[in-house]
């Protein structure tokens, strides 16, 4: 009879001894991490928050028993938890009082562990001094161990939890602790679910979603964030006239985590940006046009008038002139005027269509206050922006590659390291020591010639092949009407005044290619691009020729992996990122091996100094992920977009609907490339210093992650993947040590959680536009079906 | 519907033989189709149907033996040349395109009719813009043709069976095609949604001046709609004519159940 209620009662504790096993494994995973060494001061608070997780999960299995079984249950959690934790730091203890190197077998635990854990200062967390062996005694004077296996109950050796002293002290206190972090967490949560918390909170949420005031907050976010980071920083006004310059403090000090909170700040502008257009509806809420123009004018007005007040009054310039440097200011000013005005005249044009008010008044406002934002963030946290925008141009040219055309590349590296290198040779002033150990000629001789070189070849390449495709057209068109073949007719869905299939439109541009050489050797020998481009920066030479070669180098990966799909795709490209890693090495005579390229020159002009560098490096790179965000969005509602999509999906099929799949690869490929090429070029103009090193297989890695994360196939997913998962880490530098473990963490929840990412692609809704172009289209054609 | 010589057969298919190794799935076939007309193949499970499907289609390149397609030669051709040239077809498992929707998964069929260039999208280039718009309106009036223009923002997948095969045609006459080859195109449906179907593809022959070669197991479909009809067994031709001879030639009955011509009654095969 004993036995079966033991057996019972034991069997009514079994979800709570099970959790409890877990939550004590957990807590000892954190504690072999190192969590309490190296983030000791949120470290208690972590290992708390599993207890309360747990209990708040207990609530929830066992929400159909009753408070009193819930409560018994939540006991046994905390008491098995406990139980393992203690047998676990019992042994840490007995080895720490042994004299045993606890290093030596767990590697991330050290004296500070049990100090956080218990109260009691790793001082003394010593092995006690040896007893005398004859009366047994410790020796006089000696300081004596103490021994964190205790309870004690006052505010000097109590727990440190996040700044507040818990008044209870030693291990078994931090135990007790710890069975109460799981009971309340199973009493709150029984308490929601009792006062029906769960009913409001649904409530909330629909009333936010569908209510028009949340909407329209959603699409002021980004303005109203813009405004919280003004109020947090200090204004100059600087007077020309005067020569006298003053600081007005800002509005919302933050003190010392003002760096952190601003850098987050700006993410927040950034994905609220995002957000809002997003959310936009095709409505114009009743206003008139002039109504609507007024307001987004109105928004332009402003972000302007703040602009240009602090490009003059704090003096921060991004864009330097070479000809007289004091000029930066003009030309800034200039620069920004143009901008404002190149907008307001979009939304002049757009808002005449009907619909867009919404998207024109959250997109302009998203577009000006991330135009802005760098002219109120330093240089620390500008560098910071820069290192996520160069990751968001990667993630765009991979989001091209994996999220439209299906393509898994693991070595998309390989293509970022072409673009830095091509930057690189072209442009580094890097001076090679002569046989008296003195600087002596460039190490990359001719760079500067290559660049004058490269600089006429350009211009040249372009013109002639334009011309040659003109008069290519001309000439075909003027053909005599060949004999159609009977599989021709209904061929094109569309008949454009008469342009030339395949292998001739190939033909015309061969000619081109071979005829522009021609011409650029030739003009080359008259010296004519010595006069012409002798001061061409090398950013821009760096720029075309970067992308050119990532974009052929795309073509040459994908001949050879064109029958393979998904893993060995996969393990063939890293393959081939490794390989130019590898080449980078070890060619050290071209290359500079593993020292690297040094010296390459930010693109500005000579003499610019100060603080237009980071300043112009971040609008670079922003109008870098602008065009590459524009291409990306061009080419999805394309045919081409259509074709990798299809061929994402099955390619046996896509190929059965015409699709030709060597093209359709090879250009997801090229482009993806070349995209990765541009942002090579501004890696390297950000770092001034290249090695091998920075090209591991470790970036296609976190690229990959970020496209993932932030939404296959989704520029604005890519965007947020890369805020969140390079941005994010700089600002909690905490994290350091543990970075790739929370990537790891990160993608496992996230799979679970939201597979689809953080900002999926959206559904492509056509059939509004697809009814209305079908109509007109029978109405010019007189009602044909 | 012009400058097409009634005399050219649109499809001939001349001693096609394809072999997997030691088992010969197609053997010796001879098939011709004149144009405008509806022609089924026929026969049990395993006589090589599909496999001559995937010769025509480009999938197989037959060992032995030609196919011609308004008189050129297109054995061996990659599938979507042989698509280019204007033959489409349709699948026994739908394969739509997944994460598509019903519109787009029409347009993708537009593709070879379409001269767009990736440089162009890049650069908004007249020719892009125009085949867009003239993609999006002829895929449309497709949906509408089928009867699906209701559904053309749904994801394609999560359409009813039905509806999946009709938008399968959709996708399929998205190319403009001659030939449209149908692989049991009434497979799962109920004696209705059959009778639906059998209007539709004899709408398409009407309509649209396709030629129709099927696949089928319903014999209703075959007798009823089809103006020539050959029987396969085992990869061989065993007979071939108006759905009437057809009926009535001991070696079909033969291959179909399996006893000699005598015992069985006749009508079986026409119900």
């Amino acid at each position: 009879m004993l036995q079966t209620r033991i057996r019972q009662f034991v069997a009514s504790l079994r979800t709570g001894i099970i959790s409890g096993l877990i939550v004590g494994l957990i807590v000892n995973f954190l504690i072999l991490l190192g969590i309490p060494v190296n983030l000791s001061n949120i470290a208690l608070l972590a290992i708390l928050l599993v207890a309360l997780v747990f209990g708040v999960r207990l609530a929830r299995r066992l929400r159909a028993y009753g408070l009193g079984h819930l409560l018994r249950n939540a006991l046994a959690m905390g008491l098995a938890a406990a139980l393992l934790v203690l047998l676990f730091m019992a042994l840490i203890n007995r080895w720490q009082e042994r004299n045993v190197k606890v290093t030596d077998y767990f590697y991330s635990v050290t004296p500070q562990t049990m100090t956080v854990l218990s109260g009691v200062p790793a001082s003394e967390l010593f092995a006690n001094p040896p007893r005398d062996p004859l009366t047994g005694a410790y020796p006089e004077g000696k300081p004596l161990r103490t021994n964190p296996m205790r309870l004690t109950f006052d505010s000097e050796t109590g727990l440190e939890l996040v700044d507040i002293n818990l008044v209870i002290g030693g291990f078994y206190g931090f135990l007790i602790v710890l069975i109460l972090a799981g009971v309340l967490g199973t009493l709150l949560a029984w308490v929601f679910t009792v006062a029906r918390l769960g009913q409001t909170w649904k409530r909330a949420r629909a009333y936010l979603a569908t209510s028009p005031q949340a909407h329209i907050g959603v699409l002021l976010l980004p303005l109203a964030f813009f405004a919280l980071l003004w109020l947090t920083v200090g204004h100059g006004t600087y007077r020309a006239a005067t020569g006298s310059y003053s600081t007005i403090n800002p509005i919302l000090n933050l003190g010392g985590s003002a760096q952190e909170v601003q850098l987050l700040i700006g993410f927040a502008i950034i994905l609220f940006g995002l957000v809002a257009v997003r959310a936009a509806r095709p409505t114009d809420s009743g206003l008139s046009y002039r109504a609507r123009l007024a307001l987004c004018l109105g928004i332009v007005a402003v972000m302007m008038g703040l602009g240009l007040w602090r490009i003059v009054g704090s003096r921060t310039y991004f864009l330097a002139t070479s000809k007289a440097l004091g000029g930066s200011e003009t030309i800034s000013v200039v620069l920004t005027l143009v901008v404002g005005a190149l907008l307001a005249v979009q939304n002049i044009l757009r808002l005449r269509t009907p619909g867009r008010f919404e998207t024109q008044f959250a997109g302009t406002g998203a577009i000006l206050a991330v135009l802005l934002m760098p002219l109120y963030l330093n240089q620390g946290q500008n560098d910071v922006m820069t290192i996520v925008g160069i990751n968001v141009m990667l993630g765009l040219g991979l989001n091209i590659v994996v999220g439209y055309a299906g393509l898994l590349d693991l070595g998309y590296v390989a293509f970022f390291a072409l673009g830095a290198y091509s930057y690189a040779f072209l442009s580094s002033n890097q001076m090679e020591a002569g046989a008296d150990g003195q600087p002596a000629s460039l190490k990359f001789a001719g760079n500067d010639e290559m660049v004058v070189k490269l600089a006429g070849w350009v211009p040249i390449t372009v013109i002639v092949t334009l011309v040659v495709v003109y008069l290519g057209i001309r000439l075909w068109r003027r053909r005599p009407p060949a004999e159609r073949r009977p599989w021709e007719h209904q061929r094109p869905l569309v008949s454009y005044s008469g342009r030339p299939g395949g292998n001739m439109t190939a033909l015309i541009t061969v000619t081109a290619i071979l005829l522009s050489a021609l011409v650029a050797s030739l003009l080359e020998g008259t010296g004519l691009y010595d006069r012409l481009f002798a001061s061409t920066s090398p950013f821009l030479v760096g720029i075309i020729i970067g992308t050119i070669v990532a974009g052929l180098s795309g073509i040459a990966l994908g001949i050879p992996v064109l029958r393979l799909r998904g893993d060995y795709l996969a393990i063939v490209t890293l393959g081939f990122g490794e390989i130019i890693r590898l080449l980078f090495t070890n060619l050290r005579d071209y290359t500079g091996g593993p020292q690297g390229v040094l010296e390459i020159p930010r693109p500005l002009p000579e003499g610019a100094t100060g603080g237009v560098g980071y300043l112009s490096m971040v609008y670079l790179v922003l109008i870098g992920v602008g065009v590459i965000a524009f291409f990306s969005l061009r080419l999805k509602q394309s045919r081409t977009g259509r074709a990798w999509s299809a061929m994402k999906s099955d390619e046996d099929i896509a190929q059965s609907m015409g699709i030709h799949l060597v093209q359709s690869k090879l250009t997801a490929f090229a482009i993806g490339a070349a995209f990765a090429g541009i942002g090579g070029v501004l890696f390297a103009a950000r770092q001034r210093n290249i090695y091998p090193s920075d090209f591991r297989l470790d970036v296609s890695i976190e690229v990959l992650s970020l496209v993932i994360i932030g939404g296959m196939g989704s520029v604005p997913g890519v965007i947020m993947g890369a805020v969140a998962l390079i941005g994010v880490p700089e600002v909690l530098r905490q994290l350091e040590t543990y970075r790739i473990m929370v990537f790891g963490a990160v993608l496992v929840a996230m799979v679970i959680l939201r597979p689809e990412g953080l900002l999926p692609a959206p559904v492509v809704q056509l059939r509004e536009r697809a009814r209305a172009l079908t109509h007109s289209h029978y109405r010019q054609e007189g009602g044909e079906a | 519907m012009t400058g097409q010589t009634s005399g050219t057969p649109v499809l001939q298919a001349t001693n096609v033989t394809k072999r997997f190794g030691g088992l010969v799935a197609v053997s010796d076939l001879d098939l011709t189709i004149m144009p405008n007309q509806i022609a089924s193949v026929i026969g049990p499970n395993g006589a090589g149907k599909t496999t001559f499907f995937n010769c025509v289609s480009g999938f197989y390149t037959p060992e032995e033996g030609e196919i011609r397609f308004l008189g050129h030669p297109i054995q061996g051709l990659r599938p979507d040349q042989v698509t280019a040239r204007g033959i489409a077809r349709t699948y026994q498992n739908i394969h739509l395109f997944q994460g598509m929707t019903v519109l787009e998964n029409v347009m993708v069929g537009v593709h070879p009719g379409l001269r767009s260039t990736p440089m162009g999208a890049l650069l908004r280039l007249p020719l892009n813009n125009i085949e867009e718009e003239a993609t999006l309106a002829h895929a449309y009036a497709l949906l509408d043709f089928v009867g699906l223009a209701d559904f053309a923002d749904v994801l394609a997948t999560n359409l009813a069976y039905g509806s999946q095969r009709r938008l399968e045609i959709a996708r399929a006459l998205a190319s403009n095609p001659r030939l449209l080859l149908l692989d049991e195109p009434t497979a799962g449906m109920n004696p209705q949604e059959t009778e639906d179907t059998m209007r539709f593809i004899r709408r398409l022959r009407d309509e649209r001046d396709l030629t129709v070669l099927l696949i089928e197991h319903d014999m209703r479909v075959v007798m009823g709609i089809s103006d020539q009809v050959t029987v396969l067994d085992y990869g061989r031709k065993i007979s071939e004519g108006t759905p009437d001879y057809v009926q009535r030639d001991p070696l079909v009955i033969e291959a179909y159940l399996g006893t000699a011509a005598e015992e069985v009654d006749v009508n079986l095969l026409a119900t």
